[in-house]
């Protein structure tokens, strides 16, 4: 059958698939999240997307004590646990993505226009709340990715707020449409606007490693691979995958390493090895502050409230090609 | 005279035989070599030197200095840090002495201790390095009077040529020179030098660094012809109208026979501007010649003159030419408190630079420096804070060419007297208002005046770094203002003790003080501002620039500041596990107590690299003035 003016849905006994002539989408219940984004034949997915809420704490993060106050999330960041997966397809609601065996009643033909599933997960915080990741797909595959955060009294500022996916290979590079250099949002009056192409994935070099790369006031990033862990796969053409701002911009930083893996070495030689290109695209990022690096806060305007809801925004369009027009 | 190692723990024994200091003026025997820049009057005694390392004093051979000596010696380079050669552990520490938790010391005169102490000379911890080589008499410098420099030496250095005591000398990070002409011989000539880590003077250097030891800049002969010019002081003045200027000269000769020399100044195309001859004295001034038109120094445009004295004997052959560029520049505060060059506000776009290269700690090279100049002049850097003591000489040469405003600052911290963990505790703080130390002191402030005061580039003399306040610290400001009108006086720590307000520093200097605090302070200024440190460049870092470039576009009595600092301090080792070249710290080298990764906070990686803030300090420092 020919799919291309719809989604091809199959209602798996544990999954949700979407399909359409050049890519495959599988949403996990038990894994609580997207596990696999497969575009033209390449899987861009190591494990599923979660919510990310841990920067590796800087030299000024110690100094001030940020890494101590805003200790708890690092817990949710490590681990997120998956309260409830809803469904919509088309116009069809479902309260739960439907499991075996309530999804006896569809068939292989199943279609649909536009398909929306929202993960809530709830936080390792005292108090928790929630964040809800919302996936809405279209018949061409364009996939858009909104995290919710909601602000909860009590919790403490958070170091970022975004979404991290890991890619299962070292990306070759990656190309953005943005500001020069590592940029935040106190410190990015020097980043000239431009378009960059970045040559592997830089980790910045600080003594003690630490939240590096982050790139303020980004329209897009297109990361592209050469590698993939497919033992079928014998094609070494580049490939790329273009991130979208959904409204306005993000920040974004694409590295080798998760925020916790740089937060366990001491020096740059304690990095495990750069196998896999770990993504973050962030809506709120907090400032690294530079007054001094033994107590001085953050400006308070680059700080990030956890009692106030954040949101990030970004599309996914498989059949996007090259560099990305902005309006 | 005979050496006597008690000389370590006084700390009113800080220079022994050892020469007065004086300008850093370098001296040619002819045109040909001052315009080559290589001059046959000098040695060069750089390079391979045998070695011994004693961990204390009490191990050191007997007789070293002995010509008939025989070792057994090993072999380490002139200049290098002994550390680094592995000798002795490498060390990182910020505001406590290195000592901390391992020796209990008072400095002497403080407390319960109102005279030196027998310490440092018999201590566990004072390591030693005992250098000879030996060496014969280059041509040029045959049958005259020859000298010893040493460019820098931690901490404390004896010297024996062929087996006499020359010279003891303290103050690691200016010249020390001594007579050899006594005791030397035209060949075969041998030299010891004893370099301990530590002395009373250790007191006197507690800088937030990698404490390192040895002969870790070079050293040299220097001969000096039968008449030589040994101080040469440069007094360019701007007149009110900021058009004309005039020039004065004071030398000091030192001279074996009649003679007389001549001045002349020439501008930058070459024209001469100024021709005189003058009659060999021990001291000769030129009356001030008025110039109509000058050209001012600053740094967008770093206009030099060039100065050459030549030095004749009574028959007319040319003993020594001494070149000199020199620049008229005009530094004031006005009523408003505002500093003023030339008659425009002061902007300082600043840094502080400690000396370092990743694998030589401190013994940089000159490519080093050039590197650092191009960085600064790339990134809108126009001036550079010689944190927590003076530069090599080549250093202050590079800053007058290319128009770095200079802080020259005193080899002084004393952090550890009296900051215990973030608190003001200045119980047995020297200087402080101690007589037994305001020696040492002020001889720390002449040396730096002396040596550098023709350089344009110098707008401060900086009177150390965080050694609180006192009696001793308010006679060095005098001091600077005795001898040079020509400058301002810079000093922070006396925020910590106010009562010396009127007495120390010319300009009101806070660290690390936040915008809000910067702004409050502006709103009844009183004396100029600026920050002798600021924006903290430790790791990612350097957000929240904006804030104070915004208030300096505000308040003409904010001067600008000093990022802290130029170039991370980390040393590049092979890593035993992975192979590779990799940076260590503050701390990796089993070290204790350390402070750890706290000595990487520049804008600059140790390799040189810029980080990736630098474009944020770039687009600052840039902003239409």
């Amino acid at each position: 059958m020919d799919y291309q003016n719809k989604l091809h849905v199959i209602y798996g006994d544990g999954t949700l698939g979407l399909q359409g002539s050049d890519f495959a989408y599988l949403f996990s219940c038990e894994r609580g999240g997207l596990e696999s984004l497969k575009i033209k034949g390449k899987e861009w997915l190591y494990r599923e997307p979660k919510p990310t809420f841990w920067r590796a704490t800087t030299d000024n993060d110690r100094g001030n004590g940020f890494n101590v106050k805003a200790a708890q999330w690092l817990a949710a960041d490590y681990a997120l646990p998956c309260q409830a997966i809803s469904l919509k397809v088309d116009e069809r609601k479902f309260k739960q993505v439907p499991v075996a065996p309530a999804t006896n009643e569809f068939t292989n033909h199943e279609e649909a226009e536009k398909v929306k599933i929202t993960f809530t997960y709830q936080t390792l915080t005292v108090p928790a709340t929630t964040v809800k990741v919302i996936y809405k797909v279209k018949a061409d595959g364009t996939l858009k990715v909104t995290a919710k955060y909601h602000g909860q009294a009590g919790l403490p500022e958070l170091p970022v707020f975004g979404m991290r996916l890991i890619m299962p290979t070292m990306a070759a590079g990656y190309e953005y449409e943005g500001l020069s250099g590592e940029t935040y949002p106190d410190r990015m009056a020097g980043g000239r606007p431009g378009t960059y192409e970045i040559q592997g994935l830089p980790v910045t070099k600080y003594l003690v490693p630490q939240e590096n790369g982050m790139h303020m006031a980004t329209k897009w990033v297109k990361i592209t691979r050469q590698t993939t862990l497919n033992n079928a796969d014998h094609d070494d053409q580049p490939f790329s995958l273009t991130f979208k701002a959904a409204n306005g911009d993000f920040a974004f930083s694409a590295l080798p390493y998760t925020s916790e893996e740089l937060e366990n070495a001491t020096h740059q030689e304690e990095l495990p090895p750069a196998r896999r290109t770990v993504l973050v695209i962030a809506g709120a990022v907090r400032g690294v502050g530079g007054i001094d690096s033994w107590g001085a806060d953050v400006e308070p305007a680059y700080h990030i409230d956890g009692t106030v809801d954040h949101k990030v925004s970004f599309v996914i369009d498989p059949g996007l090609q090259g560099n990305v027009q902005t309006h | 005279m005979e050496a006597e190692l008690k000389w370590l723990d006084d700390p009113t024994v800080f220079r022994v035989n050892q020469i007065p200091a004086h300008s850093d003026h370098q001296a040619f025997a002819s045109e040909a070599e001052a315009a080559g820049a290589v001059s046959s009057l000098v040695q060069s005694l750089d390079g391979k030197w045998q070695f011994i390392f004693a961990a204390t004093p009490n191990e050191r051979p007997a007789n070293f200095w002995a010509p008939a000596f025989e070792g057994p010696f090993d072999e380490i380079t002139v200049p290098s840090e002994i550390e680094l050669s592995d000798y002795a552990q490498i060390h990182y520490i910020n505001t406590w002495y290195p000592w901390e938790g391992q020796i209990y010391r008072r400095p002497a005169g403080t407390g319960d201790n109102p005279q030196a102490l027998d310490d440092f000379s018999t201590a566990a911890d004072n390591s030693v390095g005992i250098y000879r080589r030996t060496f014969d008499l280059a041509a040029g410098l045959q049958g005259k009077e020859v000298r010893i420099r040493f460019e820098g030496a931690e901490r404390a250095l004896y010297v024996w040529l062929n087996g006499h005591f020359v010279g003891y000398a303290e103050d690691s990070f200016t010249p020390s020179e001594f007579d050899l002409t006594p005791y030397l011989q035209s060949t075969s000539n041998v030299l010891v030098v004893e370099v301990f880590k530590h002395s009373s003077a250790s007191w006197l250097e507690d800088q937030d660094m990698f404490r390192f030891s040895g002969l870790f800049r070079s050293v040299s002969l220097l001969a000096q012809p039968a008449i030589h010019v040994e101080d040469l002081h440069i007094l360019p003045t701007v007149n009110d109208d900021f058009t004309s200027g005039q020039l004065a000269l004071k030398l000091k000769l030192t001279a074996k026979e009649a003679g007389y020399l001549t001045v002349d100044v020439q501008d930058a195309s070459q024209t001469s501007l100024l021709h005189q001859r003058l009659t060999s004295a021990a001291t000769v001034e030129l009356a001030p010649v008025t110039f109509e038109q000058v050209h001012l120094w600053d740094t967008d445009d770093p206009y030099l003159y060039h100065l050459v004295i030549k030095v004749y004997s009574a028959a007319g052959a040319l003993l020594e030419v001494v070149p000199y560029d020199f620049g008229f520049r005009r530094i004031e505060i006005n009523a408003d408190h505002v500093i003023m060059l030339n008659n425009h506000r002061l902007i300082i776009n600043g840094v502080n630079r400690h000396e370092w290269n990743a694998k030589t700690g401190r013994t940089i090279t000159l490519a080093d420096m050039h590197q650092d100049i191009a960085t600064f002049k790339e990134n809108n850097i126009n001036a550079v804070r010689t944190c927590h003591y003076p530069d090599r000489l080549e250093w202050y040469q590079l800053c007058d060419q290319n128009g770095i405003y200079m802080m020259a600052e005193n080899n002084l911290e004393t952090h550890g007297t009296w900051q215990k963990s973030g608190t003001v505790e200045p119980s047995y703080n020297v200087p402080g208002s101690v007589d037994l130390w305001l020696p040492a002191v002020l001889d720390r402030a002449r040396t730096n005046f002396e040596t550098f005061k023709n350089h344009p580039a110098i707008l401060f003399w900086s009177l150390g770094n965080e050694s609180y306040a006192g009696e001793d610290i308010a006679a060095m400001d005098q001091y600077y203002h005795d001898h040079d009108s020509s400058r301002l006086t810079h000093y922070e720590g006396v925020i910590r003790n106010p009562a010396y307000r009127d007495r120390i520093s010319d300009v009101e200097s806070w660290m690390y003080l936040p915008p809000a605090g910067v702004e409050e302070y502006l709103q009844t200024a009183d004396k100029p501002f600026l920050e002798c440190e600021y924006m903290h460049s430790m790791g990612n870092s350097v957000g929240g620039m904006g804030s104070y470039i915004r208030l300096m576009q505000k308040y003409p009595q904010y001067a600008g500041g000093f990022i802290w600092d130029f170039i991370d301090q980390a040393l590049l080792v092979t890593d035993p596990v992975t192979g590779q070249e990799v940076m260590r710290y503050g701390g990796d080298f089993d070290d204790r107590h350390a402070d750890y990764e706290f000595s990487g906070d520049g804008i600059m990686f140790a390799d040189r690299t810029p980080k990736p803030a630098m474009q944020e300090v770039k687009y600052y420092y840039g902003l239409p003035k």
